[in-house]
């Protein structure tokens, strides 16, 4: 299939500007189209391994990011998203048009795609088993996803893990992982190879830097995984490695609290959700350094079933 | 008398004497120890009271038998809070 590194950039930036870029995100079709030069640079850099389908047809996201007209066409200069005509948000500025764009991708998927458990986690996958991880904030969740994914770990989203309701199987969405602030240098000290986008400065979230996924884990989107491992983890600065069993009844509502759209779902998200625990263990993880949590992840995904 | 108010399925997983009860009415998640669902159980088939009830869960619960009335009174009186079960007139 055609990928977005297969379309020269004069094609990419017209179809852009006109009918839509249409590329593929594990399970969705997105119609992208937008303005904004340092958002075709950003996908140009990070989504180069995507398949794109011919312009037209059918999609699930059609996504539009422009530039503000009038005044904040020269002063301070903003960008706009709208969704099929409707602009659910304010604008934001102009050189965070990327990390918009990342948001609202993944906010079309956490409001719409109710076909799936949605569960505000990373998801990566080694030697068959999936490892999903929960995500509190400033648990680091971002930081550990980025690392296991230099280590070969398969990636299957950063952000959401998606589980299928008729029979529990994760399906990947695999997308840039965002980084934000400390962790950018942590990331680029611990895989100084690893290719990120440029760094969006004062955003609410502080500074974000996206990192590109491997190319395996996009060539590989539409394999699902199987759920092994649930583990919640928790940065402390100087903190030993340690993981302790979370029983099963405790893991279920922790996880139901981080879900997008369990009270959404209702009695099949409650049937999802304890499959889900069923077919998993699960864990509090602490950790302060990297290479042990590389290490005790590797130990744990390569153990017997 | 108390009884499950109706609509509830009691819909429930339990693993290690905990259990999650899925609330047909309000849509949320109760995080319950064992001895809870097993009182919503017994009252399941029909109406009973705090005696009927420790007579029928007895040597099920980690309590002399003369006590065991009152606590799962005061178990009855939870779930009541959360619209599981509710008094029935005799």
């Amino acid at each position: 299939m055609l990928t977005l590194a297969d379309l020269p950039r004069r094609e990419l930036a017209a179809r852009l500007a006109g009918p839509g870029l249409v590329l593929r995100t594990g399970p969705f079709t997105n119609r992208i189209r937008t303005d904004v030069p340092l958002l075709l640079d950003g996908l140009a850099l990070l989504y180069d391994d995507y398949p794109v389908a011919e312009p037209g047809g059918f999609a699930d996201f059609s996504l539009s990011l422009h530039r503000a007209g009038g005044l904040r066409r020269w002063y301070r200069p903003q960008v706009h998203f709208a969704q099929e005509g409707v602009a659910p948000f304010k604008p934001l500025p102009l050189d965070q048009a990327f990390a918009m764009f990342e948001w609202v991708m993944n906010w079309c998927v956490t409001h719409r795609a109710h076909s799936y458990l949605i569960i505000h986690a990373a998801v990566l996958e080694r030697h068959g088993r999936a490892l999903i991880l929960p995500a509190p904030p400033g648990s680091g969740k971002s930081t550990l996803c980025a690392a296991l994914v230099t280590r070969g770990w398969r990636l299957l989203s950063d952000e959401m893990t998606l589980v299928r309701l008729e029979d529990g199987a994760l399906l990947p969405v695999p997308r840039p992982v965002s980084l934000k602030n400390g962790s950018i240098d942590v990331i680029r000290d611990f895989a100084p190879d690893a290719v990120l986008g440029k760094p969006v400065e004062n955003t609410t979230k502080g500074t974000i830097a996206h990192l590109k996924p491997p190319r395996d884990s996009i060539l590989r989107a539409a394999e699902p995984a199987l759920p092994a491992f649930i583990v919640f983890p928790r940065y402390e600065a100087g903190a030993a490695t340690s993981l302790a069993p979370l029983p099963k009844a405790r893991a279920f509502m922790q996880v139901a609290e981080n879900a997008f759209n369990y009270q959404v779902l209702g009695a099949a998200g409650f049937t999802a959700l304890g499959r889900l625990i069923d077919t998993s263990s699960q864990y509090e993880f602490h950790y302060s350094r990297l290479d042990e949590a590389m290490a005790l992840f590797e130990r744990l995904a390569a153990q017997p079933a | 008398m108390w009884r499950v108010v109706p609509g509830q399925s009691l819909a429930f997983r339990e693993w290690d004497g905990e259990a999650v009860l899925y609330n047909d009415l309000s849509g949320g998640t109760h995080l319950l120890d064992g001895g809870a669902v097993e009182v919503l159980q017994a009252l399941r088939p029909a109406p009973a009271n705090a005696v009927a009830l420790a007579t029928a869960l007895a040597g099920r619960f980690d309590c002399a038998a003369d006590e065991l009335p009152a606590v799962i009174e005061d178990m009855l009186a939870g779930l009541a809070g959360l619209d599981l079960v509710e008094p029935f007139p005799c």
